[in-house]
């Protein structure tokens, strides 16, 4: 369980003190799988960091089973926006990379980051370097690297917003399926809210910066899921709820 | 999975092999032979006087019946200019590495390296002499003074354009400074490094060639301001020839370097 309460980020600027995130409080369960949706720069991925334990909060509490978060945590997989893949190394070794920097025994993961890697469809791929991948396929080594020193949370900070369309569609599909296999607990930052129905237990919706939580929306779709309840007025209705929310969020901020 | 099915697309268009071997060694070549052709006819046509300036056809018959002499005098400036980047090239690295990572330092140091550099480092020649002698120590000490700045810069640049998300997994995997620097920092900085150590190479050899003028007793550059001051015009020019082939040596030897580096490390 994590838990957040009255988490405040305020940031130092030539214009005297900027606040990114303004009085934050939620929890997330063990397992569940929760998305943070919201408009760009609205502090999504600040509260990320500090979820990680790489930014310090300014005001307020963040406990992990109970335990304040005082610095980084190596039980955190983290994925970014850009695949971030070192570029001299190969899919292999780019998922082995985090047990290198934990100063881990190689020899124990291997076979791990090659099933992952066989898991996204990367089994043919693991000596390629990341510039014989294309976007989506470096995109899935930086998940499966997210995994390899099987943490208990996957972070992931719109992993999906640099890429197109349909790869965007299908790395939804890749995510899904992924978190089905390893139950991690997931907070998952888009602006995407069909992304972010689609694989979550609970959406956020939060609003510009300062971010505040304006909304806390449990998805009701039973797993494992697959595409098609994409589909179904619920899935469409849902989304239409949150578009209303985002959108009376904006305007109420202007 | 329809992205996999997309093949990675080379960032540039790659040409065949004929036609790299056309744009990258003919063109440049046969651009060459006819400026050089060009010399040769109007310095013949114009008879223009061989102390002013000798047809190629004479320079390359100096260097044929000097060879013995020119070798003897490469060679102390080719071991001078090589010593000299070495150095520069490692105090560089070794520099950079201390700005990147103490504050204290970057603040210090930074703007008087810097500053330093503002200085048209030529003029500071004599002083190496007065300070050092007459000696090869002289010639070397100004060769690393006017050669390490670019590696400075170069490798500056490269330390710091590791993206700072790869940073913060490094922060968030609580890896040690060294390995951050072994296995991310450095190897992404090693392009930037090379571009630095291919200007840092010329500006050695410009170094032990001023040096040279000044002080010393062999050399190429010793060789030109000798032939100078016998109205020695094609000897000079040979001396030049020879100049050019030892930089492009050492060039070669850094860009090869770079070339297999980068096949490991490259991007």
């Amino acid at each position: 369980m994590i838990s957040l309460r009255g988490v405040r980020k305020t940031y130092a600027s030539p214009a005297g003190p900027v606040e990114a995130v303004a009085g934050v409080s939620f929890d997330i369960k063990e397992g569940e799988f929760v998305s943070i949706l919201g408009p760009s720069g609205c502090g999504k991925s600040t509260l990320l960091m500090m979820l990680a334990g790489l930014e310090h909060a300014s005001a307020g509490t963040i406990e992990v089973a109970g335990e304040p978060l005082t610095g980084p945590r190596r039980d955190a997989g983290l994925v970014f926006q850009d695949a971030t893949l070192l570029p001299w190394l190969s899919a292999r070794d780019n998922v082995l990379f985090p047990i290198k920097m934990m100063r881990l025994e190689r020899e124990k993961y291997v076979a791990r980051a090659e099933e992952l890697l066989r898991s996204v469809g990367l089994g043919d791929f693991m000596d390629k370097r990341p510039r014989e991948l294309s976007g989506g396929m470096r995109q899935r080594v930086a998940l499966c690297r997210s995994l390899i020193h099987e943490p208990s949370i996957m972070l992931m900070d719109e992993p999906f917003s640099a890429l197109d369309a349909i790869t965007r569609d299908e790395m939804a599909l890749v995510l899904l399926d992924l978190w089905a296999r390893h139950r991690k607990t997931g907070v998952f930052i888009t602006h995407s809210i069909r992304e972010a129905v689609l694989l979550s237990d609970r959406v956020l919706v939060m609003t510009r910066r300062p971010a505040v939580v304006v909304a806390d929306v449990a998805i009701p779709f039973a797993r494992p899921r697959d595409e098609s309840i994409q589909d179904t007025p619920e899935f469409n209705a849902i989304v239409a709820q949150l578009r209303g929310m985002i959108e009376h969020s904006i305007k109420a901020a202007a | 999975m329809s992205d996999m099915a997309l093949p990675a697309t080379p960032n540039q268009p790659r040409l065949s092999l004929a036609g790299h071997w056309v744009s990258q060694i003919l063109l440049p070549v046969a651009f060459a032979a006819v400026v050089l052709g060009l010399w040769e006819g109007l310095v013949r046509w114009y008879q223009v006087p061989e102390v002013i300036l000798p047809p190629p056809s004479v320079i390359g018959a100096r260097i044929v019946s000097a060879w013995p002499f020119l070798l003897q005098h490469s060679l102390p400036t080719a071991i001078e200019a090589t010593v000299g980047f070495l150095i520069a090239a490692a105090f560089g690295i070794v520099l950079s590495v201390v700005l990147v990572y103490s504050r204290w330092a970057y603040v210090a140091l930074y703007p008087n390296v810097v500053f330093f550099q503002l200085i048209p480092k030529i003029a500071l020649a004599p002083l190496f002499i007065v300070w050092l002698g007459i000696g090869s120590s002289s010639r070397l000490a100004f060769s690393v003074f006017i050669a390490f700045f670019p590696v400075v810069i170069s490798t500056l640049t490269g330390l710091n354009s590791t993206p700072p998300d790869m940073l913060r997994l490094c922060k968030a995997l609580t890896a040690k400074s060294w390995q951050v620097f072994l296995s991310v920092r450095f190897p992404y900085a090693l392009p930037h490094i090379f571009s630095g150590l291919k200007v840092a190479v010329t500006f050695a050899i410009i170094g032990v060639i001023v040096g040279e003028f000044i002080t010393a007793q062999a050399g190429l550059g010793y060789l030109v301001l000798f032939a100078s001051s016998q109205a020695e015009t094609p000897l000079i020019l040979a001396a030049i020839a020879m100049l050019c082939v030892v930089g492009l040596v050492l060039y070669g030897i850094v860009a090869g370097a770079e070339r297999l580096i980068l096949k490991r490390y490259g991007h």
